[in-house]
């Protein structure tokens, strides 16, 4: 299991520029969503479809950075068996109101992905994906996660506390 | 579990293990064909009795039966593994050994019932590793601009029907309707194993990567992949 901590942009500050909708909770962000120079060029994982019909199914609200009546497409690159999931944002003020939301948007994934892994040799049984945190006064963070379908959970602990942590510089 | 079900699974596992006894190399060919047709046959039985499950809205059953019908065919597609491989048809039994993969990997996914086929599965995995030289794949990365849901065809994400999952003996699956196409490459490990490199040229002619046979020019024409 392998998670990376790094700064990410001004998610609101970028959802503006894109001409995207600003998400105030739970959401997807797009793969390029800190280098694309339009919103034409935005792309999301090949699975961000299915993940919105997790959450959906589970009744966790998405404020989706998609424009009104917009979608966009996603990319797919069917290079290993490893399941490659879309960026997950997760706002300060949702953090604040429901520190656990990460957990449980992490949990429902987590859940399907056992399930899809079945009958999928042990060493193959890989997921990548993204959580982006608000820690505070616009500042983010970017967790990568590579490893098995358990460690989401040690992900979401992780992606809690960093939401919890105190903004740097102040 | 439904009684039509707990009974015909009697009749499912004698017929299977008749079967399962020519799944190797050194068992008379006619053995081996003439158990893909028992196969074949039991494969329809189910399909008999799934459809009347599915009429009695019994999912259960239904999606039961759907995994006892692809572990079957997973079955089936091993012995025409060994049948092809006698042949000297080398891809013809690369495919039937990624068919047989397919098949068992879904009937675990489609019902509990099937869950002892993790064995199986890693079974097919040694084979694949003992039975076949190194092969190099290729993958093709694209932009999905339009997919729809195989139950409903509406638009994937739309509907409540999420890919892999089992509704009523039918294992979702997400079709691609629109996408631009961004370029192939070679990796090691693919989610599809039907994409290799069949061939590579070798002076003035084509070597088979399976056999190690040279093509002859008239067979080779426009064949650098099996993609």
């Amino acid at each position: 299991m392998n998670i990376q901590q790094e700064d990410f942009v001004n998610v609101v500050q970028r959802a503006r520029v894109l001409g995207c909708r600003v998400p105030t909770g739970l959401a997807l962000l797009p793969r390029n969503f800190d280098s694309a120079t339009s919103k034409d060029q935005l792309l999301h994982e090949s699975e961000a479809p299915t993940v919105r019909i997790l959450w959906r199914r589970a009744r966790l609200e998405e404020t989706p950075i998609e424009p009104e009546g917009e979608r966009f497409p996603q990319i797919s690159e069917k290079s290993f068996e490893e399941w490659v999931g879309p960026t997950i944002f997760a706002s300060a003020a949702l953090l604040s109101q429901n520190p656990a939301v990460v957990s449980v948007a992490l949990g429902v994934i987590s859940n399907y992905l056992t399930d899809w892994f079945k009958g999928t040799a042990m060493d193959r049984r890989k997921v990548r994906l993204d959580v982006v945190v608000e820690t505070g006064k616009s500042q983010y963070s970017k967790l990568h996660y590579e490893g098995p379908v358990e460690g989401l959970q040690d992900l979401a602990a992780i992606a809690r506390e960093v939401g919890a942590s105190e903004p740097k510089g102040d | 579990m439904n009684p039509r079900v707990t009974e015909f699974l009697d009749h499912f596992r004698k017929t299977v293990a008749e079967c399962e006894r020519f799944c190797y190399a050194a068992r008379a060919t006619e053995f081996q064909t003439q158990s893909i047709l028992t196969l074949d046959a039991l494969e329809s039985e189910i399909a008999e009795l799934k459809a009347k499950m599915v009429e009695t809205k019994d999912e259960d059953a239904a999606n039961c039966l759907l995994s006892l019908s692809l572990a079957a065919r997973a079955l089936s597609y091993e012995l025409k593994m060994w049948v092809a491989l006698k042949d000297d048809s080398a891809a013809s039994a690369w495919d039937s050994l990624v068919e047989a993969q397919t098949c068992a990997s879904r009937a675990i996914r489609a019902h509990a019932i099937s869950d002892h086929l993790e064995r199986y599965v890693e079974r097919l995995e040694v084979l694949e590793r003992v039975l076949f030289p190194p092969i190099t794949f290729m993958s093709l990365s694209m932009v999905i601009r339009e997919s729809r849901c195989s139950i409903c065809d509406s638009r994937y994400g739309e509907c409540d029907h999420v890919k892999g999952e089992v509704y009523m003996g039918e294992m979702v699956g997400r079709v691609i309707t629109k996408a631009d196409p961004l370029g192939t490459s070679i990796v090691p490990d693919p989610a599809n194993k039907h994409a290799r490199l069949v061939a590579i040229s070798d002076g003035d002619a084509m070597r088979d990567l399976l056999t190690w046979r040279l093509i002859p020019p008239s067979q080779d024409e426009g064949s650098t992949t099996g993609l």
